[in-house]
């Protein structure tokens, strides 16, 4: 029986903006009361557009960027953080264990470091290891896992295709042997025959050390076919989440069917069932009253102009935050979606 | 509908120099920039100009025939015109260039202004390597001097007021100045790291105040500040005690420019996302200056420390030239143009204004090295696809 | 037969850098017909966007156009040859005739100059409009894009769009003067799918509207699929398959395109495994001789795919692909 690894409880990143002197301080509200668990081993999937705040989420677990409100918590077979409260060793230790692969693989590399200095800067940084000869051996091997070249290692970042920096990118978030790795967009940025080839390194990775990822993507294509639980967030809150194949075959909320079918088909005569959504997504300094959704929402009635709805659970293990999720999904015509 | 590809034989890209193309993979940015450095001919022509300058300069005691201050002059020939050496005349060739003898007079007739008569039977000959005036050069006494002639002196730019050696004072006016710049822009970028330093990569309040202190010296003007401090200098300093306040003043009132620069440069720098990828493993601020903000703009502060040689030359000689620097024996450009303001020099003795066409050539080379170092610097090194 | 709105034949582009001559493009060619929109896919190094931008002559300096490349724009009567086009006039292919699209709508607009201005002195350079009627035409073109209160849009600047928008206003500007060919250069990739749906349909309704043929550029197959007519595929900078998008897409015969189709994460199938195609695009600094692709070809067929390069081979119905096992077999991996 697999175990929480990650687990949040409303949790909430709210940025200070500058405001007038006198006066309230705009807040923009990244991330807004969002509940997951995430499960030891698994390879969870964040997906949204922008604005969604799934960017600010990955972060605030790592703590790159300070959590404002809610719980979090790491809980591993040996020890356990509230992420909300770490700093000093537990914070270093935490370090250890949790990493993240960016998304920009031409800005998440030092220039000026070779590729050999730029994998081992977290040994050298977290002090694992004794000798500059372990270090070598320990990146040699991350280098052959992550199928770099042994002969590039003394080369600069700018030898290096797309495809390629994103593999150094890997190789340094792993030689940590870190537990739980949080990989934001992380081959969003990669040409489509190099990001089958990132994503089968990850899974493999995955299975071969035993990592649990938290995979940040708005590309709802990929995110069903690497990831075995989806969440989606709009505007900084949840909407829905789901096990993959539960969530493609039966997507409840109106935004997960709207993203879905906004996905262009591969098939030039298969139009699809295209939920045209009208509308920009809203600013989220200023964001609407009640559900953030109703705005673009086909299915808006008054309740969503004034209430925020709440996680519901409709499933096992699925959950969406829709105050008409019952009757859309039990009404058929409702759920056939026609292009006006 | 399309025309076919034909079928060539080995599409081999000969036009791609394999050496070449390891070599880019695996060099490192200050070896990218030099390569980019070295395509441009203003700057090469540039760096070649003030490497030949600054040597000049270094060697110039060796290299010039007459001590530049006071102890060298030469009472027999004061205003005198440029000697220039010829290697021909009426009177015949000869290998050896030489310069004629002259006679001086003066009467109230010509209203007591000394009439040179030259004697162009009279030949002197320019000697190399003859014994002249002691100087000392890293620490060692020489005698010996470059060039020099068989009777008397001689005065290839001419003499000033007093009877020195334009040509002379030239050079080790070049010498002093870059020595003045040099400490003056050490002092400036000391200054300008630690104070840019810590504001650009604390940022929040500590950025705030030091701001306000940057800006607020920038605006001092430069020359009431100077004749207040030059007020407080006690007369009696020695040259070169003066030599050093005063590039200590200039390296104090230069910082503000570096240390916005600075400041710059670290705030961008701190974003990056490796900055992030480093603070995600624990790393110190130290290390995180050290290894990644440091180098990531050493090559742009050289550049700005380049450039802002030129405009500590200058400000010393705006300095020395309102008699509020250096003075006398030391020499530098601002004091040699004390007294270019007289009537009598502008009409009569244009000589004078000899050393400042290589003072513009010094500042136009250090110009064109930064410009070139910085568009060579400027990364599209970091180009997407 | 009508005489095809662009015509590019045996286009080879390099380009002098510090290692070398560097080939980017290399003999492509390829036929634009008024009112089509043909796809141009490729990935990184493909040369999709120097191509582009040799319609237009905006790839910089450096590039060298071999001496057999020709470009045709066939506008009615007029024949003009366009990289033999001189400074002065290129104005009739650089938002003239020809106008472009760009992936990044925030780069493409001047920060500190409003949209309205921008649009309108596109106008008045390719046009003999005087600037109230350019300014009227701007704020229609404006509302025909689908941008809410255009006249108050007219005077704002680009960081006031957000994104979606941004690129309506780049494609209201593009088509103020009403051009025969448009080239969208990944117009769509910096967009949030749902907001790119609404841009794909908007594409759609104005070729329509406006007969206007479309060179559509991107490296997503599924928009592809959805927006254009006629593919073509290139690697490294050459043409390795070019065909309608039905035939291309449901029997692919290069295994470059068989790869990419494998390589796709598809909705409608969660079962299969993601294939990659192995290796790594190669730099083109280190282009492979014969057939651009063998280095990563899993049907190679060694020394001929290595040494000769392959020409077009028809699978019928204007299908062709430049692959040594389909000349050979007649038929796709």
């Amino acid at each position: 029986m697999t175990e929480t690894l990650i687990e949040t409880n409303d949790l909430s990143v709210h940025f200070p903006l500058q405001g007038k002197l006198f006066g309230p301080k705009p807040v923009v509200r990244a991330v807004e009361g969002v509940t997951v668990h995430i499960e030891r081993g698994s390879f969870y999937g964040l997906v949204g557009e922008s604005g969604s705040g799934k960017t600010t989420f990955g972060r605030a677990l790592l703590r790159a960027v300070p959590i404002t409100r809610g719980t979090a918590k790491y809980t591993d077979a040996d020890v356990s953080y509230d992420l909300t409260t770490l700093e000093g060793d537990d914070m270093t230790e935490y370090r250890k264990r949790a990493q993240l692969i960016f998304q920009d693989p031409y800005a998440a590399l030092s220039p000026r470091m070779t590729v050999r200095d730029i994998i081992a800067e977290p040994l050298e940084v977290m002090g694992l290891t004794q000798s500059r000869d372990e270090t070598d051996e320990r990146v040699r091997e991350i280098a052959r896992k992550c199928r770099i070249n042994l002969e590039h290692l003394r080369r600069f970042p700018h030898a290096f295709s797309g495809g390629q920096r994103q593999r150094i990118s890997i190789a340094r978030a792993l030689v940590s042997e870190p537990h739980f790795i949080v990989a934001d967009e992380s081959v969003a940025a990669l040409d489509v025959s190099i990001q089958a080839d990132v994503l089968n390194l990850l899974k493999g990775i995955q299975k071969d050390m035993g990592l649990t990822f938290l995979f940040i993507s708005h590309d709802l294509s990929v995110v069903a076919h690497v990831c075995d639980h989806v969440a989606v967030m709009y505007l900084g809150r949840l909407v829905e989440t789901a096990p993959t194949r539960e969530l493609f075959a039966a997507p409840r909320h109106p935004y997960t069917k709207a993203l879905l079918s906004a996905i262009p088909s591969l098939d030039p005569d298969d139009a699809g069932n295209v939920v045209k959504l009208e509308g920009e997504i809203p600013s989220p300094i200023n964001p609407p009253p009640g559900c953030k959704f109703q705005t673009r929402c086909r299915y808006a009635i008054d309740i969503c102009r004034v209430e925020e709805p709440k996680l519901d659970h409709s499933g096992f293990d699925h959950d969406v935050a829709c105050h008409r999720w019952k009757e859309l999904a039990d009404d058929p015509q409702a759920s056939v979606v026609e292009h006006d | 509908m399309t025309d076919s590809v034909n079928t060539d034989t080995a599409n081999i890209d000969k036009n791609v120099d394999q050496k070449a193309k390891e070599a880019y993979f695996t060099a490192s940015q200050g070896q990218l920039i030099w390569a980019r450095f070295k395509k441009q001919t203003a700057a090469m022509v540039g760096a070649t100009v003030l490497l030949i300058l600054i040597l000049w300069g270094i060697f110039a005691p060796f290299l010039t025939p007459y001590d530049p201050s006071i102890a060298g002059r030469n009472e027999n020939y004061v205003n005198g015109a440029p000697n220039i050496p010829k290697f021909w005349d009426e009177n015949g060739f000869s290998f050896r260039p030489f310069i004629y003898s002259f006679e001086r007079s003066r009467s109230i007739k010509t209203n007591f202004r000394w009439i040179t008569k030259i004697d162009r039977e009279a030949r002197r000959y320019v000697v190399l390597f003859p014994q002249g005036d002691k100087y000392t050069l890293f620490g060692m006494n020489f005698e010996t001097h470059l060039f020099g002639v068989d009777k008397g002196k001689i005065h290839i730019f001419g003499t000033d007021g007093t009877g020195k050696d334009i040509y002379s004072r030239t050079f080790h006016s070049i010498n002093t100045s870059l020595a003045v710049g040099t400490i003056g822009v050490f002092i400036a970028f000391v200054l300008a790291l630690i104070i840019g330093g810590i504001s650009g990569y604390y940022g929040g309040w500590i950025d705030s105040v030091l701001q306000m202190i940057t800006d607020a010296v920038r605006t001092i003007p430069a020359i009431p500040l100077f004749m207040a401090i030059a007020a407080f200098i006690p007369d009696h300093l020695s040259s070169e005690a003066r030599f050093f306040v005063i590039s200590i003043i200039l390296g104090f009132i230069g910082w503000p420019t570096l240390a916005r620069r600075v400041r710059t440069h670290l705030l961008v720098e701190r974003n990056q996302e490796y900055v992030l990828a480093a603070q995600l493993c624990g790393a110190s601020a130290g290390h995180i200056i050290r290894k990644h903000l440091l180098p990531s703009f050493t090559s742009y502060i050289i550049v700005d420390l380049i450039i802002s040689f030129p405009y500590m030359v200058l400000s010393e000689t705006a300095l020395s030239f309102i008699g509020l620097g250096l003075k006398d024996p030391v020499n530098s450009l601002g004091v040699m143009l004390q007294n270019v303001t007289s009537a009598d020099v502008l009409l009569n003795y244009q000589w004078y204004f000899i050393p400042v066409i290589f003072f513009i050539i010094l500042v136009l080379a250090f110009v064109f090295v930064g410009d070139g170092l910085r568009d060579a610097a400027d990364p599209y090194g970091d180009t997407k696809k | 037969m009508t005489k095809p709105l662009i015509s590019v034949k045996d286009l080879t582009i390099r380009f002098n850098t510090d290692e070398g001559l560097v080939t980017a493009v290399e003999k492509v060619s390829f036929d634009i017909a008024q009112g089509e929109i043909l796809g141009l896919v490729g990935e990184s190094g493909s040369g999709k966007s120097v191509t582009a931008k040799a319609l237009m002559l905006l790839n910089p300096d450096n590039a060298v156009y071999g001496p057999e490349s020709s470009i045709t724009l066939n506008l009615g009567d007029e024949q003009v040859d366009v990289l033999s086009l001189g400074p002065k006039e290129r104005k009739v292919i650089r938002g003239g005739a020809v106008s472009m699209i760009f992936q990044e709508p925030m780069a493409s607009f001047a920060p500190a100059i409003s949209i309205g201005d921008q649009m309108v002195e596109q106008l008045l350079i390719h046009s003999d409009m005087n600037k109230a009627s350019a300014t009227e035409l701007s704020i229609e073109m404006l509302a025909r894009v689908g941008i809410p209160d255009p006249a108050q849009r007219f005077s704002q600047f680009a960081f006031e769009f957000s994104g979606g928008m941004r690129q309506r206003a780049m494609i209201a500007m593009a088509l103020s003067t009403k051009p025969k060919l448009l080239i969208a250069d990944e117009p769509t990739t910096a967009l949030d799918v749902t907001i790119q749906a609404q841009v794909i349909d908007l594409m759609k309704d104005l070729v329509n509207e406006y007969h206007m043929a479309i060179l559509f550029i991107t490296h997503d197959l599924g928009v592809i699929a959805q927006t254009v007519d006629r593919m073509v595929v290139m690697y490294l900078g050459t043409l390795i398959e070019e065909g309608e998008v039905r035939n291309v897409l449901r029997k692919p015969g290069h295994p470059y395109t068989q790869g990419l189709m494998n390589a796709l994460p598809r909705l409608d199938d969660l079962d299969t495994p993601l294939t990659a195609i192995k290796g790594d695009i190669p730099s083109p600094l280190d282009r492979p001789t014969g057939c651009v692709f063998n280095t990563r070809c899993p049907v190679t067929l060694g020394e001929d795919c290595e040494t000769r390069v392959p020409i077009y081979t028809s699978m019928g119905e204007g299908h062709q692909v430049a692959c040594h096992l389909v000349e050979k077999t007649g038929a796709p991996a």
